[in-house]
C-alpha cells in the first residue's frame, strides 16, 4: 500500500514539474491551440457552404456550428501527444534513466500529456469563447448529456493517450514510427468525425467507422453531449468504446513488455 | 549567370548528398500517397452530399488540392530547409560565415538547402491535377496552360515572400522556430476554394494573408472557371509581395548583432 502511495506521490510530482516546464513555452502552445481552431473551421465552412439556409442530412448551420466548436476542445483534450513526446525518448536513449526511477516510465508520458492540455487549454478558451459568440452555434444539451459527454470524453482521452502511446512505442523497433502514425492520423481524420460528422458518412463507411476505434477517441463524445444518439446507438457506443479501452491497455502492456526487453539505449 | 552557377552547385550538392539516403524517397512517396488519399477520400465524402460546393465541382475542387499538394511539395523542397537554418544560425551566431560569403546574403539564406525527397508531394500533386482535368475533359490550349504556369510562380512567390517575411523577424525576435507555423496555419485553408468562407474570412484570405492566389486562383485559371478576380493580380501581387519581402530582409540584416555582442 504504501507503494502504491509513493508512486501516487511521484507521479504527482512528475506532473508538478511538466507543469512547470510547459509555462515556459506560452507562445508555442498557443500557436499549437491555433492549429486545432483552424481544421475544425475548414470543415465548418465546407459543410456551412453546402447547407447554407437549409440542411444536409438534417443538420443545419448551427448544429454544425455546434458540432465543429465542441470538436475543438474534444480534439484538444484528446490528442495524442505521446509520438512527440515518448517516441523521441526512446530513440535518444533517454528512457534509461526513467527506467531506474520506482515508477513505470509511462508517468512521464502521461505528467507531460496532462500538463500540456491544461496550459495549452488556458490559451485555446478565450479563442473559444470569441469562436462561439461569432459563429451562433445552437448547442442542443441536455444534463443528461453532459453527464454522458463527461464519461465519454474520459474514456477517449485514454483511449487516445494508450492509441498514441503505441505508436511512440514502435521507436523501439524502427525509426520510423511517425509514418505510422500518420496512418492513424489519415484514418481518424475520415473515420474519427473530423472531414465529417460520422452521421453524414456514406452507408457502409459509416458501419466501419463505428466499429472501428477511431470514432472513440474524438466523434463520439461530441455526438454524446449534442444529442445525436438515440439510446440504442448509445449503448452500442459505449459498449463499443470501453472494450476498445480495455483492448489499448492490453496492447501497450504486451508492446511495453517485448520493446524493453529488447531496448538498448544509444550507446550500447 | 554566376547566380545560376551558385545556385545549381547547391543543388547538385544537396542531391549528392541525399542520394545516401535513398529510403527517404519511398519513405515520404508513402507518406504522401497516404496524405493525398486520404484528402481525395475527405472530398468524397463531402461531395457525396452535393454535386457542387459554391460552384465547384469534384473535379474541379480535385484540381484545386493537387495545386496545393504542388505548392506544399515545392515549399518543403526548397522554401523551408533553407529559411529554417537561417533561424538557427541567428540563433547561435554562425549567420556571420552567411554574410561573409561574397554572394548576396538573401540569395544564400534561401537556397543553400534542398530536401529533394520532398519532389514526391510535387509529383502526386500533379498527377491530382492531371487525373481532374482528364476527368473535366478540359480543353487546355496553350494559352490556358501558360497563364496557369504564370499565375502559379505568382503563387510561390507569395508563399516565399510569406515564408520570407516571417523569418526575418528573427533578427528582432531571435527565439522565433516555430513562427513559420503561422504559414501552415493558414496555408491549410487553401485545400478548399476560398469561396465557402465566410465573407470577412474571404477577405482575410484573399487581401490580407493571400492563399486565395496560392491555391485558388490558379486551380480556377486552369479548370475555366469564372474568376474570382482579375487573373494578372496574381503576378503582379507575387512581385510586389516579393520586393517588400526583400526590402524588409534588408531592414532585418541591419539589426544582426551577431550572438556575443
Amino acid at each position: 500500500m504504501t507503494i502504491r502511495r509513493a508512486a501516487l506521490a511521484g507521479a504527482l510530482a512528475l506532473t508538478r514539474a511538466e507543469l512547470a516546464d510547459m509555462f515556459q513555452y506560452r507562445v508555442v502552445l498557443f500557436l499549437y491551440s491555433l492549429w486545432e481552431v483552424v481544421h475544425p473551421i475548414v470543415y465548418l465552412a465546407v459543410w456551412g457552404a453546402i447547407a447554407g439556409e437549409g440542411e444536409v442530412g438534417g443538420l443545419r448551420l448551427s448544429d454544425f456550428a455546434a458540432y465543429y466548436l465542441t470538436f475543438m476542445l474534444v480534439s484538444h483534450v484528446t490528442a495524442a501527444i505521446e509520438i512527440y513526446t515518448f517516441g523521441p525518448m526512446i530513440q535518444q536513449g533517454q528512457l534509461s534513466p526513467h527506467l531506474l526511477r520506482p515508477m513505470h516510465p509511462v508517468w512521464v508520458a502521461a505528467a507531460r500529456n496532462i500538463s500540456y492540455k491544461s496550459v495549452s487549454m488556458l490559451l485555446l478558451i478565450p479563442v473559444w469563447i470569441g469562436l462561439v459568440i461569432i459563429l451562433r452555434p445552437s448547442f442542443t444539451v441536455t444534463p443528461g448529456s453532459v453527464a454522458l459527454f463527461l464519461v465519454a470524453l474520459v474514456v477517449a482521452a485514454l483511449l487516445s493517450f494508450l492509441v498514441g502511446t503505441t505508436f511512440a512505442l514502435l521507436a523501439f523497433w524502427t525509426t520510423r514510427s511517425f509514418s505510422f502514425w500518420e496512418i492513424w492520423i489519415g484514418l481518424t481524420f475520415l473515420l474519427g468525425g473530423q472531414v465529417a460528422p460520422v452521421e453524414l458518412l456514406p452507408g457502409f463507411v459509416q458501419n466501419l467507422a463505428t466499429a472501428l476505434p477511431m470514432r472513440y477517441t474524438l466523434g463520439f463524445p461530441i455526438e454524446v453531449l449534442l444529442n445525436r444518439l438515440d439510446a440504442g446507438e448509445l449503448a452500442l457506443g459505449f459498449a463499443i468504446q470501453f472494450a476498445w479501452l480495455i483492448a489499448a491497455a492490453l496492447v501497450v502492456r504486451a508492446v511495453w513488455r517485448a520493446g524493453i526487453r529488447q531496448y538498448s539505449a544509444v550507446g550500447a | 549567370m554566376r547566380i545560376l552557377r551558385i545556385v545549381s552547385a547547391f543543388l547538385r550538392a544537396a542531391i549528392l548528398k541525399e542520394t545516401a539516403y535513398r529510403a527517404e524517397l519511398v519513405g515520404n512517396l508513402f507518406r504522401s500517397v497516404i496524405n493525398i488519399g486520404v484528402a481525395v477520400g475527405g472530398l468524397a465524402v463531402v461531395f457525396s452530399h452535393t454535386s457542387e460546393l459554391s460552384g465547384w465541382r469534384l473535379e474541379q475542387a480535385m484540381v484545386l488540392l493537387g495545386v496545393y499538394y504542388l505548392v506544399q511539395g515545392i515549399v518543403q523542397t526548397a522554401l523551408s530547409p533553407s529559411l529554417n537554418e537561417v533561424v538557427e544560425e541567428v540563433h547561435k551566431g554562425t549567420f556571420d560565415y552567411v554574410l561573409l560569403k561574397p554572394v548576396p546574403s538573401l540569395l544564400l539564406s534561401s537556397t543553400r538547402r534542398f530536401v529533394v525527397w520532398h519532389v514526391a508531394d510535387v509529383m502526386l500533386g500533379g498527377a491530382i491535377i492531371a487525373i481532374g482535368l482528364i476527368r473535366l475533359e478540359a480543353q487546355i490550349t496553350f494559352g490556358v496552360a501558360a497563364i496557369f504556369i504564370g499565375v502559379m510562380i505568382g503563387g510561390v512567390a507569395i508563399v516565399f515572400s510569406i515564408w520570407l517575411a516571417l523569418t526575418t523577424l528573427v533578427f528582432w525576435f531571435v527565439r522565433v522556430e516555430n513562427i513559420t507555423m503561422i504559414f501552415q496555419l493558414f496555408f491549410d485553408t487553401g485545400r478548399y476554394p476560398v469561396e465557402i468562407y465566410p465573407f470577412w474570412l474571404r477577405q482575410l484570405l484573399t487581401f490580407v494573408f493571400p492563399v486565395a492566389f496560392i491555391t485558388t486562383v490558379p486551380a480556377q485559371t486552369i479548370t475555366g472557371r469564372e474568376p474570382l478576380v482579375a487573373i494578372w493580380l496574381a503576378p503582379l501581387i507575387g512581385v510586389v509581395a516579393l520586393l517588400a519581402a526583400a526590402r524588409f530582409w534588408r531592414i532585418g540584416l541591419s539589426r544582426y548583432t551577431s550572438a556575443s555582442s
